[in-house]
This record gives structure tokens, C-alpha cells and sequence, in this order.
């Protein structure tokens, strides 16, 4: 029992890493039916900005946990920056050429050109992150706990439930929702429906970069440590539902816990084979994803 | 005197003039990994390899004249090795290739060498299979002077089960071909001492949750974690056992001394044990004079990768004298040069004393490496004794 809960445990905090990456996907799918093939990247430089942010706080005589608040808003701003810039060289012309794949090579292209940027700026090796939180696993029950563990869960909540109240209180969130629901008639009400895309992808760039400083303390900080995360997530996507914020992040816990779960019960060789599985049964039964809306397309 | 003649003039005078250095110069690859994950030794390796080409050119060069290295990146990726070896073999017309970090780039970029009748000198790849790929074949061009995974996977046995009295291991390997293999040699050694593991986990590549993995072996009870696998993934495996509150010693092949394990692993990977040709210790009057002048060439107190350092700059000299010995840069002659070396060569691991013969081309046997322990960011000795007095120098056996 006790083992089931720890195996739970674990894999809701690795699941919860996968939703809050697959939820990036989801918002830009929800303005412009397009995805940033480059969120494992965004995810990646988010974690090294946030490195070197917080080695320069902490050089500077400031302890971890001051330090690594401090380097939040510099990661979320570089997220919000880096997924513009993404939107403006990969998916716009594509959008506007009503181009069906040229969104998806060039996302792709951008997230090599990244990760190739930092091979060249952080190197090659993959780094320490100074955890701003005791590395000691708090004990409950037999259950071990990092509590940094429980910070990637309540932060990535955090985030989650700040980016669906903005979208749904705010006068640019409703600008965000109507672009979603009718580009068009959003268009024709006034909306700058580009820069509501582009808005978007910066949010989504965002709460990947976001992902990526939360996962680097208990993992580690590289120029590949995006790829591995960034296709986990887009599993998750696909579960999930990409029209659903609740779907990914539910379709995330799956797959953290199956994961975990299929590795222990089963063999560790076939950790990733359920997750797999799960996605060809979702795509064969229930193609919008679990939580996903059916989508009716008019011709 | 018009400007086109000018130019004309001037190209043809340096042509000669470089086709005039390039005769003097013996041109030898250097095959390695310099960017990408396993950057840390293949960087190393190179290091060690310039070092020794700088001194053997200062002092003369061999045969009167200068070895000139070609350094090619093979980004630890197989399809990139076999470009490099084509490249280094057709363009750049290399009498002898140094290097291979990774066993599979190893694997698909020797048999161009073979084919093509060039020696190889493999420094660090450890794959077993190595140096007998091609059994059925008259002459094999592949020579090593790093402990094979055959070597490291039984001293990893011995450590855990005789040394130290383990009785219940757990393997934990990656799914690469490096793992896979390390783990049936492993597996082969332990047998060999009427073990068996109680339990056998693998991850792949990147995972960042060890938990799964970890738990099985502490549930098995396991005494001992052996690993193989590589720098990152061994400092999740450390990580997640810190996390667990598990606390048993940890012994797997020589990645362990990586310093993306010694570093990213942090307190947490004190203690792992691992087999190792060369520990950055002055333990001889060579390896001192080493230790200084690879510092004083590229800074630093510690390097990334001692054991490639040693092992790149050994295989330097070990081709030199077969050169020598050769008196020829044919790819055949330096072939019958290194299967009976006469020379004596002084080097950072051993002194090699006819290291190769027909049938061996494994320079380093079962008795030449050390047992090395993680201590504060440093490979250490595990145990001391080992490097003391006249057994700090260990030679190959006779015969």
C-alpha cells in the first residue's frame, strides 16, 4: 500500500510537469488551431535563463529560496518574449497563408535553432539547478516527498488557474476567447485577432518556461532536457483533449502515475509503452481527447 | 605586372608552399564526441591526445617529421561517425585514427578502417566487441588502450561480492546499446561468483523519475546498486535514492567518475564506486609531470575526464612508436609495428611493454585498473593501498 501510494506520488509530480507543458499547447491551439512543435524547447530556455538568473541572485549574496522568487518574473517575461517571437517568425505568414503544415516545420525548425543556441551559450552538459527549497524528502506516512515536488504541483496549479482566470475575467481574455471560439467573427467585432494569437503563444512560451524552472531543481537543467518532456506532453495533449485546460492536466496525471505504475508493477523496461498504448486507444476511440469537445468541421 | 598575374603568383606560392608542410606532416585522426553529452570525455581525450603531439613535435617528431592531428567532432552519433571516418580516410588520406568515445560510433565507423587497412587506436570506447569484430578476418586494424567492458563489469562483481561481502545486487542500466551490453557482461561476471542479481531495472535517455526504478531494487532488498549507464542518469539514480531515504553503496562502470555525475549529483553521489585506469593523483613520477603539464596547457585544478585525458595521450605515443618501430606510415606495417612493440613506452596509465600481440589487442589487462570512490567532487582511490608503493605502477602480464 505503501508502495502504491509513493509510486502515486511520484508520478503525480512528474504528471503534473507533463500538464502544465501540454496546457501550453492547448492555448495556442485554442486561438489559432496551431501548436508550437518547440514547447519542449521554450521549456528548456526557460530553465536556463532561470539558471543563470539565479546564479547571478545567488552570487550576489542572496539565499535560494529570495533568489529563486526573484528569478520568476525575469523566466515568465523571457517565456512571454521567446513565444512571440516564435508566433512572428514560425506561425504567422503560415496563418496567413491559411498553410496547413508550414506552422509545423517551422516551429520545428525554431525549437533546433534553440536548442542549438543553448549548445552554444550553456554548453553541452547538463547542470545543476540550486534547489530553492531543503532537498530532504519529508516522510508522511512512509510516503517520501521532496518539497520541491510539491512546489512543481501547487505552482503549476498556480499557474494553470492564474492564465483560466485572466482569459476568462479579463477584457484581453475575452479578446483571447472569442478569437478562439470565431477567429473571423472575432476579427470583424475589432479584435486584433494577430496579436491575440501572438498573445497566445507568449502565454504558452510562458508556462513552459515556468514548467521548465520547476522541473530543473529535481531534474536537471540542459539543452536537451526539452526534447524528452516536450513529446511526453504532447502525448498528454492528445489524451487530454488539446480544446480542454482541465483534459491535459488530468491526461498528464495519467500518464505520470500509469508511468510510474507500468515501471514498478510490470518492468521498468516497458515505462513507456502504457502512456503509448493510452494514445492510440484515445486516438482510435475518442479522437478529440477525453475531455476534448468533438469538433464539427463545416465544409 | 597585373593584379591577376599577382594573385596567381601568390596562390601557386602558397600551394607549394603548404603542399611542402603537408609532406613533412603525418596526418592522424582524432575521432571523439566534442560537443553533445558526452562532450566531457571526448574533450578530455582530445586534450590528452594534443598534449602528447606537442611534445613528441617539440622534441623532433617521429622519423623527422611532425604528427599533425585532424580533429573531427563525431557528436556521439553513429551516422556522424561514419562521415568522419570516410572523410578522414578519403580527404584527408589519415595514416592512423585515434579516439572513439562512444562503442556505437566506435562500431560503425572501424570498419571503414579495417577496410580501407588502417590502424585505429581506440582509447576510450569500451564495448567488449571492439577489438574482435571481425574474427573470421586475417587482420584486424582495431587496437585498444582502454579497460573493455568485460574487464569492468567483473572488477565491478569483484568489488561489490568479494571485496566488500554483498550478497543481493541490483543491476540498473539504460536501454542504449552501452547499458544493454555492460549489463549482460555484468550479469556473466556475477554468475561467475554463484550471484544472482535481485533485480534487473532499466530507463532510458533523458527520463527525469528514477522513483519506479529505485523502488524495485530497495523493495527486492538490495545490499548493492551496480550500475551502467551514463553521467546524468546515474546522478538521477543517486538523487532518487536520496529521495527515498535509501542508503546502499553504489558500484558501476567507470561513468561514474563523470563530472556530469560528480557534479549534478552533488552530496548526494559521494561514495560511487567505479573501476578506472588512471585517477588524477601524482602516483608516479609520469603522471605527475601529466597532471602539471595538462593543467598549465588548459587551466583548471581537476580534469573533466581523467581517465580520457591519460588514455588519449598514451595512444598518441603508442603510435609514435609504432611508427618509429615502422619506420613507414603503410597502414600494414604499422599493424605488425604495434602487434610486436618493441619500445618500451612510458605512459600516464602503464608502461607498455609489447602491449599488443596478433590475437590480443587489448593493451590494458584485468590488473592495470584501480577501484576510484566519488569523494567531495573528486575520484579518489577507493582503496588507497592499491596505488602504494611499487603497485602504483601496474603492468600488463607477460604472454
Amino acid at each position: 500500500m505503501q508502495i502504491l501510494a509513493q509510486l502515486i506520488v511520484s508520478g503525480i509530480s512528474v504528471g503534473m510537469v507533463y500538464g502544465v507543458i501540454a496546457f501550453g499547447y492547448q492555448l495556442t491551439f485554442s486561438t489559432s488551431k496551431t501548436l508550437n512543435f518547440g514547447q519542449g524547447e521554450a521549456l528548456m530556455l526557460g530553465a536556463l535563463v532561470g539558471l543563470t538568473t539565479i546564479n547571478f541572485l545567488i552570487g550576489h549574496a542572496i539565499a535560494t529560496l529570495p533568489a529563486f522568487l526573484l528569478m520568476l518574473p525575469v523566466v515568465l517575461a523571457f517565456g512571454l518574449l521567446q513565444g512571440a517571437v516564435v508566433e512572428f517568425f514560425g506561425v504567422r505568414q503560415a496563418v496567413k497563408a491559411k498553410s496547413d503544415a508550414g506552422w509545423i516545420m517551422a516551429t520545428i525548425a525554431l525549437g533546433v535553432v534553440f536548442k542549438n543556441m543553448a549548445e552554444n551559450i550553456w554548453g553541452h552538459d547538463a547542470l545543476r539547478f540550486p534547489s530553492p527549497l531543503p532537498e530532504a524528502a519529508l516522510s508522511f506516512g512512509g510516503v517520501r516527498v521532496q518539497p520541491m515536488e510539491i512546489a512543481i504541483v501547487v505552482g503549476a496549479l498556480l499557474l494553470m488557474v492564474a492564465v483560466e482566470v485572466f482569459n476568462r475575467k479579463s477584457i484581453y481574455g475575452k479578446a483571447v476567447v472569442a478569437t478562439a471560439n470565431d477567429r473571423d467573427a472575432a476579427g470583424l467585432m475589432g479584435i486584433d485577432t494577430r496579436l491575440v494569437i501572438m498573445f497566445s503563444y507568449a502565454l504558452s512560451s510562458m508556462t513552459a518556461a515556468f514548467a521548465g524552472v520547476l522541473v530543473a531543481p529535481v531534474t536537471l537543467t540542459g539543452a536537451t532536457m526539452g526534447a524528452v518532456l516536450g513529446l511526453k506532453a504532447f502525448a498528454v495533449a492528445i489524451i487530454g483533449g488539446l480544446s480542454s485546460g482541465v483534459g491535459v492536466v488530468v491526461g498528464g496525471l495519467i500518464l505520470g502515475v500509469v508511468e510510474n505504475l507500468t515501471g514498478f508493477y510490470i518492468s521498468t523496461g516497458y515505462k513507456d509503452v502504457p502512456g503509448l498504448l493510452l494514445l492510440l486507444l484515445v486516438l482510435s476511440l475518442k479522437p478529440a481527447g477525453l475531455f476534448g469537445a468533438a469538433a464539427i468541421k463545416k465544409v | 605586372m597585373t593584379v591577376t598575374k599577382y594573385i596567381l603568383a601568390l596562390s601557386a606560392a602558397t600551394a607549394l608552399s603548404s603542399a611542402a608542410m603537408a609532406a613533412d606532416a603525418i596526418k592522424v585522426g582524432l575521432s571523439g564526441p566534442y560537443t553533445g553529452g558526452s562532450s566531457s570525455m571526448g574533450v578530455s581525450m582530445r586534450d590528452g591526445a594534443k598534449l602528447a603531439v606537442d611534445e613528441i613535435n617539440k622534441a623532433g617528431g617521429v622519423n623527422g617529421a611532425v604528427i599533425q592531428l585532424v580533429e573531427r567532432d563525431d557528436e556521439a552519433k553513429n551516422e556522424v561517425g561514419v562521415q568522419v571516418a570516410q572523410e578522414l580516410i578519403n580527404k584527408e588520406k589519415v595514416v592512423a585514427t585515434l579516439g572513439f568515445i562512444n562503442t556505437g560510433v566506435a562500431q560503425a565507423g572501424e570498419r571503414f578502417y579495417q577496410e580501407a587497412e588502417i590502424p585505429v587506436l581506440n582509447n576510450v570506447a569500451t564495448g567488449s566487441i571492439l577489438t574482435r569484430q571481425w574474427p573470421n578476418e586475417k587482420q584486424n586494424f582495431v587496437f585498444r588502450n582502454a579497460a573493455n567492458d568485460t574487464i569492468q563489469s567483473a572488477m565491478i562483481a569483484d568489488e561489490a561480492i568479494t571485496r566488500q561481502g554483498f550478497k543481493k545486487p541490483a543491476i540498473l542500466s539504460d536501454s542504449t546499446n552501452y547499458g544493454q551490453l555492460g549489463k549482460d557482461d555484468m550479469m556473466a561476471a556475477l554468475k561467475k561468483l554463484n550471484v544472482s542479481p535481485v533485480a534487473i531495472e532499466k530507463f532510458n535517455i533523458g527520463d527525469t523519475d528514477m522513483t519506479a526504478q529505485v523502488l524495485k531494487a530497495k523493495e527486492a532488498n538490495a545490499d548493492v546498486v551496480l550500475t551502467y549507464a551514463i553521467g546524468p542518469e546515474l546522478a538521477q539514480i543517486a538523487n532518487a535514492m536520496a529521495k527515498l531515504g535509501w542508503k546502499v553503496p553504489l558500484v558501476g562502470s567507470w561513468t561514474l567518475s563523470m563530472a556530469s555525475y560528480i557534479d549534478t549529483a552533488g552530496a548526494n553521489g559521494d561514495g560511487a564506486i567505479m573501476p578506472e585506469t588512471f585517477i588524477e593523483m601524482p602516483t608516479t613520477p609520469k603522471r605527475k609531470a601529466f597532471i602539471e603539464a595538462y593543467h598549465k596547457a588548459y587551466g583548471g585544478d581537476r580534469m573533466p575526464s581523467p581517465v580520457s585525458a591519460a588514455q588519449g595521450y598514451d595512444s598518441v605515443y603508442l603510435l609514435a612508436a609504432a611508427i618509429r618501430q615502422a619506420k613507414s606510415t603503410d597502414g600494414r606495417k604499422l599493424l605488425a609495428a604495434l602487434e610486436n612493440l618493441n619500445e618500451k613506452v612510458e605512459g600516464v596509465v602503464t608502461t607498455y611493454d609489447h602491449p599488443f600481440s596478433a590475437t590480443d589487442h587489448e593493451a590494458i589487462s584485468p590488473n592495470i585498473p584501480v577501484m576510484g570512490l566519488v569523494k567531495n567532487g573528486r575520484v579518489v582511490p577507493a582503496h588507497p593501498e592499491d596505488l602504494q608503493g611499487d603497485k602504483a605502477l601496474r603492468v600488463k602480464p607477460k604472454g
